[in-house]
């Protein structure tokens, strides 16, 4: 997501920074001069910090299961009651047969907020378990989904990108097919093919051995299927920057194939693949809700944000908060996260034009 | 036996016998209410031109092959039988009575021999004459098909064993003799069967013409015998129903229907169907109000509004082959870690009764059984004590709600008493055959029955006999082997009359399996409602054990 921002973020010229400074003129480091350029934009750090409190929020999920909501994100509490403002009420409405008169059941009691000592604060969902519990453990595994996916979609992307793009003719040829016929299906349909069919049996073959309802199984999916979207890119980089002298001179001074790859042109790509890397959290943390929403990704009972959404989903009349609490998460997350990666790019390199495409 | 469960969803069949009843109302303008919701065969003097449902989606539309109760609820006015259910609600509509028999048959005093005589005059919608041997073809057909129901017929002579039909399909079944001159039809069966009249009324029975290609032929629909005939079908979309033009009142045992016609607009989700309905845009909708709307549907249009529980038993399949289960305190101890009342209560919005009995409520043989109470602390110590604790439990169930929750909750119950359990939701296109093949090994599973006819041979024999067990295709999912309870139950099989000393029997096998030997945790027999528009008279409803709303009996305001 591109946002508009009025800061400025135009290149430090040597006598502005030395104005600046106050003194002479020293040589800075582009990793400084990024990050002088991304503390003068609040709006990024602003939504940098709120991503930080989302994250904490979450790890503390165990804490506050325990010793504030008093349950577990999978535990049911159908049938029970408990104690708000003095008096008793039932986690989920009892509905049945009374003699002849039927009586409609099974509303989930609504947010609670402080006023039950901690328990119920977002609510409870049909089978009595406690929202925010799950909204918390959801998110953990939202993010550990979505940043996982991120760290090895990247580094798959950036291997092969580096490989591609250093030693061309037939090997960048095999590479870029390959990036291309991931590229050629809709990234979802394909992430939902494959999470429909490794949710079922897991994953059992080439010595490794995947359960059913491990989450790696969303993870790598992700991974999977946004590999070009980094790879493409960073791929015509590295064909760009391979002609240059400094990769000539390397080469002309005995370098090897590993060490131009990695010493001279990853740096050179670093503040790329930052930019991707953040940006693609975001993108895999919807792809995850989808794939969750749709029962191909994070199994039940395990919640996510997006299991959550679709539980939610039956009970939108009677029940809002189920589905929109969520998305409210998802929807701050995914801002926060674009927000900042892009200010993060505009640090690094304000010329760029790094954006994840599909 | 090969069977199927008839649909894992209620809510959708009802719907469509909705449809079916208004359907069957028939031509003419408003008419009078009926006095009650009670027999009506032949006109009724209620008919009305059109009746506009929102229905499931069928499986079929071919005789020989639908097994669901969308389709059954549609079409049991359209292909027929020798037998057939009287159109009546309450415990009357689970009595057989002749529809293309001329009468009841002459069975021989062995049980063995059947001989039926069909009506005078028998013609189908496209008006050729009703052959006897047209039964034997439907029959032969099923078999050349692979129909879900050729299971039920392998009691006939020169169905079974090598040589036999169902193996060859070359030939004819040699235990089906008819006589196209003189109307007969003698059916010969290897062993006495108490339910094979009850088989001779299923959908796999209805006659078509000899002839009738054996594929399916939902889309191009087979010549009818009843009231009504398909006009169209479009799958996934809508149908048609109209007056079978050579009908003549020739079943004078089942109503020649309300409707001159039944339009039907396929929906299967139940919020949109509701919202059909509620707009005004049809008169009827078969899936099951939503548990979100049903406050809504109570307050606002309660008098468009039935709510009924039918022949159908929710049930925990725990697999009695394999250990933790194999334990019978392991077993009991599920018993106890669950509160039925809270599963109908939470998860399906009240609608439904608790239930230990296997079988429902409502049958002669039924005896209540009220053998265990929600207790965790019990069902813990029992666990300890079976020396299972820590053990792992594979729980399948389907990935939709409200199934899916019921096998969540399933799991938390477990993990609570010190099990382990892993949890697989499968999509109800593959759920069944998973559990039911053993290379699965599930170990407790989500399931249920809808009956496919009134008779306890279709619960016990069908789903809890150690003989039926099967590698494949296993309707005996917690393979249940309790060989003196089999026993009985074959012996009770070749009951032909149900007495109240044979009614007995059944109810001590029901005890025995779900009580003394803890085979099986029932905890619902689940209800459902029918929604209907403003423009339905409500006073015409009527409800079938069997073949649920009965839109043949509708009638308009």
């Amino acid at each position: 997501m591109a946002t508009e921002s009025t800061t400025d973020f135009s290149l430090d010229s040597a006598a502005a920074l030395a104005a600046d400074e106050g003194g002479a003129i020293e040589g800075k480091s582009p990793w400084l001069l990024a990050w002088r350029r991304l503390r003068r934009n609040y709006v990024a750090l602003g939504f940098l910090a709120l991503f930080v409190v989302i994250v904490v929020m979450c790890l503390l999920a165990g804490p506050y299961a325990h010793h504030v909501a008093g349950t577990g994100p999978n535990d049911n509490h159908l049938g029970e009651t408990f104690t708000r403002d003095g008096k008793q009420v039932e986690v989920v409405s009892k509905g049945g047969f009374t003699g002849g008169t039927f009586k409609a059941g099974g509303i989930p009691v609504g947010p609670q907020l402080w006023h039950a000592g901690g328990k119920y604060v977002f609510g409870a969902d049909t089978q009595g378990r406690d929202v925010a519990v799950r909204l918390l453990y959801g998110g953990l595994n939202s993010l550990k989904v979505g940043i996982g996916s991120a760290l090895i979609c990247t580094l798959f992307a950036l291997v092969l990108a580096l490989i591609a793009g250093y030693y061309g003719g037939w090997v960048d040829w095999v590479i870029a097919r390959f990036f291309d016929l991931i590229w050629a299906f809709p990234v979802l349909l394909l992430a939902i093919a494959l999470g429909t069919a490794l949710s079922i049996n897991g994953f059992h073959h080439f010595g490794i051995s995947i359960q059913s309802g491990s989450l790696w199984i969303p993870t790598l999916v992700i991974s999977y299927v946004l590999i070009p979207y980094i790879g493409r890119p960073l791929r015509g980089q590295i064909l760009s920057l391979r002609e240059k002298e400094f990769i000539e001179a390397a080469t002309a001074q005995g370098a090897g194939g590993v060490r131009v790859m990695f010493s001279e042109l990853l740096p050179n790509i670093a503040s790329s693949v930052l930019v991707f890397f953040a940006l693609i959290i975001a993108n895999n943390i919807l792809t995850e809700a989808g794939l969750s929403f749709l029962g191909a990704g994070v199994q039940p009972p395990n919640p996510s944000w997006g299991t959550l959404i679709a539980d939610g989903q039956s009970r939108i009349q009677t029940a809002p908060w189920l589905a929109i609490i969520p998305g409210i998460a998802i929807v701050l997350t995914v801002l926060a996260l674009n927000i900042f990666g892009d200010g993060l790019r505009d640090a690094l390199d304000p010329r760029a034009k790094v954006r994840i495409e599909h | 036996m090969k069977r199927r469960l008839k649909l894992l969803r209620p809510v959708g069949a009802v719907a469509l016998l909705a449809a079916l009843a208004l359907l069957a109302a028939g031509c003419g303008g408003g008419g009078k209410k009926s006095s009650s919701g009670g027999s009506n065969a032949g006109s009724s003097g209620k008919t009305y031109p059109l009746l506009r449902v929102v229905w499931d989606a069928p499986d079929y539309m071919d005789p020989a092959l639908y097994y669901t109760v969308a389709a059954y609820q549609l079409t049991n006015y359209v292909w027929t039988g020798l037998m057939g259910y009287k159109h009546e609600s309450g415990p009357a509509g689970a009595q057989l009575v002749p529809y293309l028999a001329a009468s009841e048959p002459t069975i021989s005093a062995d049980g063995k021999d059947y001989k039926f005589t069909l009506r005078k005059g028998l013609k189908y919608s496209d008006g050729t004459a009703v052959k006897a041997s047209d039964f034997r073809y439907a029959i032969e057909r099923d078999f050349k098909m692979d129909s879900p129901g050729v299971g039920f017929y392998s009691d006939i002579q020169g169905v079974s064993g090598a040589s036999g039909f169902a193996t060859t399909k070359k030939g004819h079944i040699s235990g089906i003799i008819p006589d196209d001159s003189a109307g007969t039809i003698e059916i010969k069966l290897d062993n006495p069967r108490g339910d094979f009249l009850y088989i001779l009324a299923l959908e796999f029975s209805d006659f078509v013409p000899s002839g009738t290609p054996a594929s399916d032929q939902s889309t191009k629909p087979i010549p009818a015998t009843g009231p009504y005939m398909v006009q169209s079908y479009t799958p996934s979309r809508s149908f048609t129903i109209v007056r079978n033009p050579h009908y003549n009142n020739q079943i004078p045992t089942m109503p020649s229907g309300n409707p001159d016609k039944v339009v039907g607009k396929i929906i299967t989700d139940p919020v949109a169907a509701y919202q059909q309905v509620v707009s005004g845009q049809s008169d009827y909708e078969f899936q099951p109000v939503p548990n979100d709307r049903l406050p809504e549907a109570q307050s606002k249009y309660k008098d468009q509004l039935r709510i009924y529980t039918n022949a159908n038993t929710y049930y925990f399949a725990l697999n009695n082959a394999i250990p933790p289960f194999n334990n019978i305190k392991a077993r009991k101890a599920v018993q106890y870690a669950l509160d039925p009342n809270a599963i109908i209560s939470g998860i399906y919005g009240g609608l439904g009764r608790p239930t230990q009995n296997f079988l429902p409520p409502g049958y002669p043989q039924y005896k209540k059984i009220n053998a265990w109470s929600f207790d965790l602390a019990k069902a813990k110590q029992l666990v300890q004590q079976s020396g299972t604790n820590g053990q792992s439990v594979d729980v399948y169930g389907p990935n939709e709600d409200p199934s899916k929750s019921t096998t969540e909750y399933l799991a938390n119950q477990l993990t609570k008493i010190g099990y382990k359990p892993k949890l697989h939701l499968l999509s109800h296109q593959v759920y069944f055959q998973t559990i039911g093949n053993q290379a699965t090994k599930a170990q407790a599973m989500f399931t249920d029955w809808y009956q496919d006819y009134p008779h306890p041979l279709d619960w016990f024999d069908v789903l809890l006999n150690g003989q039926r067990i099967t590698k494949t295709h296993n309707n005996n999912v917690g393979n249940v082997k309790v060989p003196a309870v089999d026993k009985e139950i074959d012996a009770l099989a070749k009951e032909p009359q149900v007495t109240p000393a044979v009614n007995d029997r059944w109810a001590k096998v029901d005890r025995d399996l779900m009580v003394t030997y803890a085979t099986t945790v029932p905890y619902m027999n689940k209800s459902s409602t029918d929604f209907f528009g403003p423009k339905i008279d409500m006073s015409c409803y009527t409800f079938g054990v069997v073949t649920y709303w009965d839109y043949g009996l509708s009638c308009m305001k």
